[in-house]
């Protein structure tokens, strides 16, 4: 029965086209809008490392002004960052399964390549155990141990991407590269690895593109390199040297930790909370205890990654939807009502009401369909005016599959919601009324 | 007015009367919010700068090498960009304006505890830093060469700064600001010799963005950014020839980020541009879908109501009174809607004020918002009210 | 009161044309209650369109209380309808969403007249048919009759100048069309002109005049003196 209805649908569409038209363009416009705003919170709103997210955890002390709070507008929070002195500490900590302190830098690269000239890019700062941390695999080579973060050893792990242009794509494990003009020795190559949002690092762009040189530890104090991302100090302290900023309270550090279960997590709370308090008796932590421990999805949330206006554009989108969802019980009304003779005539003829109720559902379930398909292509076609508009949003508006399948079911559903009232109202009249000649 | 009879016949047949309804509330609270936002976009896009933001090219230098002089580099620099015809000034700064990277700074109007600490941001430049700008000084003077130092770090004080009018107004309320001493966190002075009338600093969503301080330093470092500033309509000729007058003179040194003020202020406006591009889609689309049901359902119900229109003609409506008849039919309908949809824009407002933390309605917009629908309605309906006064009397005692 | 001379009504498309009256010429006095009769096809109805100033005529004079209303505007026509002509339909024509009280109302809102002058008139033409009990009742609430008598009384609530009534009892079982038909005399003895087109030619006899329409035109009229001697007597208002 299904096939014959369906054919009696496409029929009986066909032979209102500016009505049917009408509805198909209501609930694709009203499906397409929502969707591509949608989508775009959707993709911003993910958790590039779901697998892993409930155990990574960045960890905050508060160890700010008295005089006040890291933000105004949200003082409970502590700062997003660590002085260089909690860092170095924190390090010493067992508890952790992994863990790494880290900062982005930037630094001028010099290939060995002949006509590569040298660039100026960003770099991070950090453990050999941010690799493992975060499960970027590698091509070549591997991560460096603890020793050479402790030594300031000059070695370098490097994208794939940045091994193409330095090296060809070659093994380049054990080959050299120029950074701040010092020779630093390839230890390993990562796989291609640019989580969206960058989590791990949200300070200057949510969704900026991931660092593709790695250096460890040691080599920041090395060479003396200041934080190219964000510095927040302040004591009324001098702080004129490099030493005098390690030592400062000025926070630029970020740390990231493991922690495999529940237990974990809370001896590594306590663990924190201690070395607080003793650092309290020597003077520090002038404010009060207040270190925060937040795994991926909560830091995704309290660093407020998915913008105000995406959330905005959601819900007005929805309404949006209900207009349109209206609109189309209106049109519905007309269509279906226009039928009412036809409908009558099959009564007549034998058909129960459930039987034209399930033919009528059918040719709503059509409209729908027809409407999702057309929402898609809107959608679609927002998507790529959002990308214009937004130039940085290049992995943020892109329809995936289980997008696809949402505006279709969306939209169906829509539609059937919308339909439902008009239908019944002319399936459930009796016959006679829709009969009558005169 | 048959104010009466429409409301009651309307209430006996719900349906349609309440689908527009819905309709026009959902879309006037929309509306009235979309264009409040719009608006409240465009206008922080707009707002005045300070800066001569459309004549102004950027371009960073990144040293490498031992023997990579800064101070030398930057001297060179800027006298080889001055020199190019079309260039109005040129100085060296360690970031740009607006472009959301910058250094902050606490200051207060005189030493001790108990002195207040005003916010605002930095730039370290060099000579002809007002003219590079295109700021406007209103008092004072900008920095001479003599005023330029070139200290081993950055954790001093600088001897003279300039400051912009709202910083000045802050720190001292009752005037007076040039040659007077600032001070910073550890109490160390510095002279003000000169004010500017309006400069915007670094972050576009920052309250204070008016606070902007200039100092005449060239700091330690391998990076540098130069402002240059062209003649009007000259600046797309002149930018490629600053990348290439810095790589000719210096090859120890990688040029990057040659972008016009204007690319980097719209990158920072970018969010609120694109806010209020889609919010004006989506809000005319909503009103067009609107429009376009009551047009369908006026139509729909003129054509179910061919009897009553003939019958109505037949005992004496004139062509305008059937006009009028469906004109305020529509127009309590309407209304009805607009009614809701004036508490629904309020409520969605406050939710978006307390959940969003965006700014609170102006009253005004909704009452404007309701002349709006209220036209729009008028227009949707005055096609399908036209042709059911075409409708003629004699339908009447037709018997089909 | 009523003067139709030579009135012909031709209506034209692009392949046929088709003569709905020919030369149709008409006299009704003040008072009287004359039935236009004839088979389907006969042109009652482009008569009745004709005399309710519904449609232009072709050709010919119509004159209603000595004025010449035959080539009057739309709004002219209208105003006429209005003020001067009752109108009856077969299918009472009444507006479902509106109670009794509305319906009758319709037609003196375009007259203008104040809320309180128009409830008096409601509330006597409701009383002249019978049915007041049911003011605020709808169509859909009543029986044929009683539609029938609403329509009857929104005729004549703006005191028209004579009734035009296009098959009154044409959608009633016998009883109810006996009672409304006695309405009607009733309403014609009390000074009312009704003019009452219908194919039914006993219904034709309670006039006092039958003029009989074929093909467009008027044939053998019928004996002004023969009707006026045997008035039928105003039977007395029941409620139906």
């Amino acid at each position: 029965m299904i096939r014959y209805y369906t054919r009696l649908a496409v029929l009986s569409l066909r032979q209102t086209p500016l009505l049917t038209g009408l509805m198909v363009g209501t609930i694709g416009v009203g499906i397409g809008v929502f969707m591509a705003a949608l989508t775009v919170y959707y993709l911003m709103a993910n958790n590039p490392i779901s697998w892993k997210s409930e155990r990574l955890y960045a960890v905050q002390l508060d160890s700010w002004d008295p005089a006040e709070p890291w933000d105004d507008e949200r003082p409970e929070l502590a700062p997003w960052e660590l002085t260089w002195r909690d860092a170095m500490a924190l390090r010493e900590s067992d508890l952790p399964l992994r863990q790494a302190a880290m900062y982005k830098v930037s630094i001028v690269v010099q290939s060995e390549r002949e006509g590569v000239k040298p660039f100026q890019t960003v770099a991070r700062v950090t453990d050999g155990n941010f690799f493992a941390l975060f499960d970027i695999p590698f091509v070549y080579g591997s991560a460096w141990d603890r020793a050479v973060d402790d030594a300031g050893q000059f070695q370098v792990v490097i994208s794939r991407k940045m091994n193409e242009e330095l090296f060809g794509g070659e093994d380049s494990v054990g080959r050299t590269v120029r950074i701040q003009d010092k020779p630093f020795v390839v230890a390993g190559v990562t796989e291609t690895w640019n989580p969206v949002p960058k989590f791990y690092d949200v300070n200057n762009g949510p969704f900026d593109d991931a660092e593709e040189v790695f250096v460890p530890m040691g080599v920041g104090r090395a060479l003396e390199l200041y934080s190219a991302g964000n510095t927040n100090c302040w004591k009324d302290e001098e702080v004129r040297t490099y030493q005098q900023f390690l030592e400062s309270e000025c926070v630029w550090w970020q740390y990231w930790v493991e922690l495999p279960d529940v237990a974990q997590r809370d001896a590594y709370q306590d663990y924190l909370d201690q070395y607080v308090s003793e650092q309290k008796t020597l003077g520090r932590f002038p404010r009060p205890l207040n270190n925060q421990l937040s795994n991926v999805a909560e830091w995704l949330d309290v660093r407020r990654v998915v913008r105000r206006d995406n959330q905005v554009l959601v819900v007005l989108s929805f309404l949006f939807l209900g207009v349109c969802l209206f609109n189309t019980i209106g049109l519905m009304l007309t269509k279906f009502l226009g039928k009412a003779p036809h409908i009558g005539i099959r009564r007549a003829l034998g058909a129960s009401r459930a039987a034209v109720f399930r033919q009528q559902l059918v040719e709503v379930g059509a409209i729908g369909v027809a409407g999702g398909i057309a929402g898609l292509c809107l959608a679609w076609l927002s998507l790529a005016g959002i990308r214009k508009l937004f130039p940085g949003y290049e992995e943020l508006a892109q329809l995936d599959l289980t997008l696809v399948g949402t505006a279709i079911a969306a939209s169906i559903l829509t539609t059937l919601v919308a339909g439902l009232y008009p239908v019944r109202r002319v399936c459930a009249t009796a016959p006679a009324r829709y009969l009558r000649l005169q | 007015m048959e104010f009466g009879p429409i409301w009651r016949a309307a209430m006996r047949n719900r349906t349609g009367p309440l689908l527009i309804a819905v309709q026009i509330a959902l879309t006037l609270a929309v509306l009235v919010n979309g264009v409040f936002i719009i608006q409240q976009r465009i206008e922080r896009i707009t707002r005045d700068t300070g800066m001569d933001v459309e004549n102004i090219i950027t371009v960073q230098s990144f040293g490498f090498g031992e023997e990579f002089d800064k101070n030398e580099s930057v001297r060179q620099d800027l006298e080889a960009l001055r020199a190019i015809p079309g260039v109005v000034a040129a100085t060296s700064t360690q970031h740009v304006p607006l472009s959301g990277s910058g250094w902050g700074n606490s200051i207060k109007p005189a030493p001790g505890e108990d002195a207040p600490t005003l916010n605002g941001v930095r730039y370290f430049m060099n000579t002809q830093a007002v003219e590079s700008l295109g700021v406007t000084l209103a008092e004072g003077r900008g920095f001479d060469a003599d005023d330029i130092e070139y200290p081993e770090d950055v954790g001093g004080a600088p001897r003279q700064v300039i400051l912009t009018r709202a910083w000045a107004d802050e720190l001292f309320p009752e005037g007076g600001a040039l040659g007077k001493a600032i001070y910073d966190n550890l109490d160390r002075p510095s002279t003000v010799i000169g004010i500017l009338e309006r400069m915007h600093g670094a972050w576009v969503s920052y309250d204070k963005l008016e606070n902007v301080m200039l100092i005449p330093w060239v700091i330690p470092g391998r990076a540098t950014y130069y402002l240059v500033r062209t003649e009007p309509g000259q600046r797309d000729r002149i930018m490629p020839q600053v990348e290439e007058t810095l790589s000719r003179i210096n090859g120890q040194r990688v040029v990057k980020g040659l972008e016009t003020h204007e690319e980097i202020k719209a990158a920072s406006y970018e969010g609120d541009r694109g806010m209020a591009i889609i919010l004006a889609v989506v809000t005319a689309l909503m009103v067009a879908v609107t429009a376009v049901g009551i047009v369908g359902l006026a139509s729909f119900s003129v054509r179910q109501r061919v009897k009553q229109i003939g019958t109505r003609r037949a005992i004496g409506a004139r062509r305008r009174d059937i006009v009028r008849y469906f004109l305020l039919e529509n127009w309590l309908v309407t209304t009805g809607g607009v009614v809701a949809g004036s508490v629904a824009a309020v409520a969605v407002n406050y939710w978006l004020v307390t959940r969003y933390e965006l700014e609170r309605l102006d009253p005004l917009y909704v009452p404007a918002g309701i002349v709006v629908i209220w036209v729009l309605g008028l227009l949707a309906v005055a096609g399908p009210a036209r042709r059911a006064a075409r409708i003629s009397p004699a339908v009447a005692t037709r018997t089909v | 009161m009523l003067e139709m001379q030579h009135v012909s009504k031709v209506y034209r498309t692009d392949t046929v044309e088709t003569h709905a009256l020919r030369d149709f010429s008409l006299l009704v006095a003040d008072g009287e209650f004359v039935a236009i009769s004839g088979p389907s096809g006969s042109g009652k109805t482009t008569f009745l369109n004709i005399a309710g100033l519904l449609e232009e005529l072709s050709h010919g004079s119509y004159r209603l209380d000595g004025n010449d209303v035959g080539a009057l505007g739309d709004d002219a026509r209208s105003r006429i309808r209005n003020e001067k002509i009752g109108f009856i339909f077969q299918s009472f024509n009444l507006i479902p969403d509106l109670d009794v009280f509305d319906n009758v109302d319709v037609p003196l809102r375009y007259r203008g007249f104040r809320s309180d002058e128009r409830k008096q008139r409601i509330e006597e033409a409701l009383e002249q048919v019978g049915l007041t009990s049911r003011i605020r009742h709808l169509p859909s609430q009543l029986s044929g009759g009683q539609q029938q008598r609403v329509a009857i009384a929104r005729a004549l609530a703006g005191q028209p100048r004579f009734l035009l009534a296009d098959e009154p009892t044409g959608n009633l079982d016998s009883e109810m069309a006996d009672s409304v038909m006695a309405l009607l005399e009733g309403i014609n003895a009390a000074g009312t002109t009704i003019v009452m087109v219908t194919h039914d030619p006993e219904l034709a006899t309670r006039a006092h005049r039958i003029v009989h329409v074929l093909d467009g035109q008027v044939r053998e009229p019928a004996d002004h003196a023969t009707a006026a001697a045997a008035p039928r007597p105003a039977a007395g208002l029941r409620a139906g």
